[in-house]
């Protein structure tokens, strides 16, 4: 049975008790407003699709080992902007980026770089939950495979199981890897995915509201896997469930929608801090009005 | 563009009118009680006693009120923290009804002494004061007004002077015993308002944190005042 | 070797309705002096269907009553290992860059727009070309002449190769349009997630796109290729032998197939001749009818394998 989250306070309080353990040093609660250590950064980033704007001028910074939400109405380009943090944007044919995004201090638009290898050290989860028509020891495994893991059978066992367990799917699994995919759940089939995106041991993990397609307890158990995530990935996750974002995240980007004279619709970000803050004191009107749904 | 969550809007609204109506309330019941306790008027004492069982029962409707609403709609920011101010004020108003109550329970336990007059002027002051700064303080919150609100510390010096100076007064009439009964339970009654006058001033906090997002402490806790209590 | 005369012949209908009808009608013919130099206590009557097992084993003859359809069946079997050699490899591999690869542009639409009007080209069209270019112009590639040192295999390029490619280039569109279709159909979600996970292109589509769409792609190659088989006209310009009886050997080989076999026996004059073409006929359609029980067999499995 799965312990439902309680405040956000304990999960803290517990990760200052394993802050001395851990080999990296993280802050116990995050106070600063922009992170000093981000392992992910964007600087003036516009995104078109052809000739449209879709999301204009963002600058933010991902802090590592926590987890960021982008939020915001429809249309105001969060997951645009996601989705260039690994470099899919690429495959839709108009897309051109302008402005950086820079991975480890690394610009990943950078003529030099292999989207391929961002998308190793950059992993992805998406809404609705898409295993391949494969087993599930398939699924996880064939990730690794094309990451070039050149091991025993043995070692590829161990690899998928330490997957399935980070994503608390293994002990609904363990009895039955030989089973198709899509013999499971949709909230089993989400943790399958993201069981898969965390084979290849990727350090970001983007993840593109990975609950909306999920009943409520399925959602709650995705957002307690997030949680504990965390401590050893960087998640950044968009969503338009403003109360998962106040469940799980550090911090909160808000994105809103400017409409030009011709009616074009162009997305922007208008506040990003501390979660805690914004969602009790927000600096800016429109941030309140949208968080108090006095957005029409 | 259409309104959205209008019955959430509209319920937070009912709340803080009906909280506003309590305050108008305990002002009225501050006026009882000092009349009653000065002029020993016991059939008033009655009155404020049994005004303060409908502040005990609003509190209890406002309070289930909040819970329902913190339950079901999550609100946040500005909505957060009004309805943190909403709860705040409930439970101060509450009490602010049992401090009436404990002035028109000391006018019973007074029946058939004889007054100090010195002492009567002074808690009437005291009584117009307190008063007054109820008025302030619903005029700031009707108005959002943070200035105000601010306002209010100034207007409690007066309260926590004369609170001070009625040992004074008490020890004046020592060689009295009938008097100097009366007068130590005026000093309560003078206890009693200063209180009141320390939890308006609370009021006026919350409505600062409401405002600004701000914690501000206006009362300090000062040689012989009472600390910030409510 | 006994060569029967035939002196009568008797339609299917009338000797399933009426079977003794024939024997009074020969008797009435011999009564009647047709048939003069006959003893008539020598006949005796066979029943024989024209579509008989010996008919299959035996190469074509001038005469009907011996002449078979191996050397055709044969021809035709050559014909579809070397179209599907060459059209299904390369329309699957056009497919897959179509749809997989290239990038959304004028270029792109014209070579769409051209593959679906080459689909609808009349097969004749199809043999000139092959006419033109493969019997003609890369006769020495047809005629195996560059690929040895001696005589060359064929004296013209009029052999299976210059036919089982032209049959190609005829398939080739229709394969590549029902193998776009079906990697069209594979869900974007499958793509999307396998190149999340840092697979490049290639790994995504022989991992996860191309299992999926199999079932389509090979059926539609199937179906494809069931179509070429039948037909004649540009076997016929390419340089199909109206009278061979020899087996054909090799891709080099000179050749007939089943559908020019027919043609043949349909325009000789005697009417034995109608009859085993339309046993001939009866062998394509059985030809066609396994090929594409085949198709929704392969399908099948591949369905079940793919899909879980």
């Amino acid at each position: 049975m799965v312990n439902l989250p309680t405040a956000r306070q304990t999960t803290r309080e517990t990760m200052e008790d394993t802050q001395t353990q851990a080999a990296t040093a993280r802050p116990a609660a995050p106070t600063d407003s922009t992170p000093a250590d981000a392992v992910m950064r964007v600087e003036g980033l516009n995104v078109y699709y052809g000739d449209f704007l879709a999301v204009k001028d963002v600058t933010l910074r991902f802090a590592r080992h926590e987890i960021t939400a982008l939020i915001g109405p429809s249309g105001c380009g969060k997951s645009t902007v996601l989705r260039s943090l690994n470099r899919m944007n690429d495959l839709i044919p108009n897309a051109r980026v302008e402005g950086a995004v820079f991975f480890n201090d690394q610009d990943i638009y950078d003529p030099d770089v292999d989207p391929v290898e961002v998308r190793r050290r950059v992993g992805m989860v998406f809404q609705k939950p898409n295993p391949f028509p494969k087993s599930i020891y398939e699924n996880v495994a064939w990730g690794a495979r094309i990451n070039g893991f050149k091991g025993k059978r043995g070692e590829l066992d161990d690899l998928v199981e330490r997957a399935l367990r980070q994503a608390a799917l293994w002990d609904e699994v363990k009895d039955k890897l030989h089973e198709s995919g899509y013999s499971l759940s949709g909230g089993q089939q989400q943790r399958l995915c993201i069981a898969r995106a965390l084979a290849p041991n990727p350090e970001v993990l983007l993840m593109d509201e990975p609950a909306s397609a999920l009943d409520p307890i399925a959602t709650l158990r995705i957002e307690e896997l997030m949680l504990s995530l965390k401590e050893q990935y960087t998640i950044i996750i968009v969503t338009h469930n403003m109360q998962q974002a106040g469940r799980v995240s550090d911090r909160t980007a808000f994105f809103s929608v400017e409409v030009d004279e011709r009616g074009q619709r162009t997305g922007k970000l208008v506040e990003f801090d501390l979660t805690d803050k914004l969602f009790t004191q927000p600096a800016m009107k429109e941030t309140e009005d949208y968080i108090t749904g006095r957005f029409g | 563009m259409a309104e959205i969550r209008t019955a959430f809007r509209q319920e937070l609204e009912d709340m803080e009118r009906t909280l506003l109506g309590v305050a108008d309330k305990a002002e009225q019941m501050v006026q009882k009680a000092v009349e009653a306790f000065t002029t020993g008027d016991l059939d008033r004492a009655e009155e404020v006693i049994a005004a303060d069982e409908s502040i005990d029962e609003t509190y209890l409707d406002i309070h289930n009120r909040w819970m329902n609403l913190m339950a079901r709609q999550q609100p946040l920011a500005g909505d957060l923290r009004l309805m943190s101010m909403l709860l705040h004020v409930n439970t101060t108003l509450e009490r602010m009804g049992d401090q009436t109550v404990n002035i028109a329970k000391l006018t019973r336990a007074t029946d058939g002494l004889p007054r100090v007059d010195a002492i009567v002027e002074r808690l009437q002051e005291m009584g117009d004061l307190v008063r007054a700064m109820i008025r302030t303080v619903i005029e700031a919150v009707i108005r959002r007004d943070a200035d105000e609100a601010r306002l209010l510390p100034a207007m409690d010096e007066p309260v926590d002077r004369l609170n001070r100076d009625m040992y004074q007064e008490v020890v004046k009439v020592g060689h009295d015993p009938r008097r100097l009964e009366w007068a130590t339970k005026a000093m309560m009654v003078a206890r009693a308002l200063e209180r009141v006058g320390d939890q308006v001033v609370d009021i006026g906090e919350q409505l600062v944190f409401l405002l600004t997002g701000e914690r501000v402490e206006f009362n300090e806790v000062g040689l012989g005042g009472m600390p910030h209590s409510g | 070797m006994i060569v029967p005369d035939v002196i009568a012949s008797y339609d299917l209908v009338p000797s399933l309705l009426d079977p003794d009808g024939f024997t009074r009608r020969l008797e009435e013919g011999f009564a009647a002096g047709r048939f003069p130099d006959v003893d008539i206590d020598s006949v005796h009557i066979e029943w024989r269907n024209w579509f008989n097992p010996r008919f299959l084993r035996t190469p074509a003859s001038s005469i009907p009553e011996i002449a078979g359809i191996r050397t055709a069946i044969l021809g035709s079997a050559w014909l579809v290992l070397i179209t599907i050699g060459f059209a299904v490899p390369v329309g699957v591999g056009a497919a897959i860059y179509l749809v997989e690869y290239a990038k959304p542009s004028r270029l792109n639409d014209f070579i769409q727009t051209n593959i679906y009007n080459l689909a609808g080209v009349p097969s004749i069209v199809y043999g000139m070309l092959g006419l033109a270019i493969l019997v003609r112009a890369l006769e020495p590639v047809t005629s195996g002449a560059i690929f040895t040192t001696g005589p060359p295999p064929s004296d013209n390029g009029r052999t299976i190769l210059a036919a089982g490619i032209t049959l190609g280039l005829l398939t080739l569109p229709v394969v590549i349009i029902s193998a776009q279709e079906a990697l069209t159909a594979v869900p974007n979600s499958l793509r999307n997630a396998a190149l999340g996970l840092g697979a490049t292109r290639w790994q995504m589509v022989r991992s996860h796109v191309l299992p999926v769409a199999m079932p389509g792609i090979l059926t539609g190659s199937i179906l494809a290729v069931a179509r070429a088989i039948g037909e004649t006209a540009p076997l016929i310009l390419v340089g199909a032998a109206s009278f061979i009886t020899v087996d054909p050997t090799g891709p080099f080989s000179k050749f007939t197939a089943l559908p020019i076999q027919i043609f043949q026996w349909t325009s000789y004059p005697q009417e034995e001749f109608r009859n085993i073409a339309a046993a001939a006929s009866l062998a394509l359609l059985v030809l066609l009818l396994v090929l594409n029980a085949g198709a929704v067999l392969l399908r099948n499995r591949y369905t079940r394998k793919a899909r879980w």
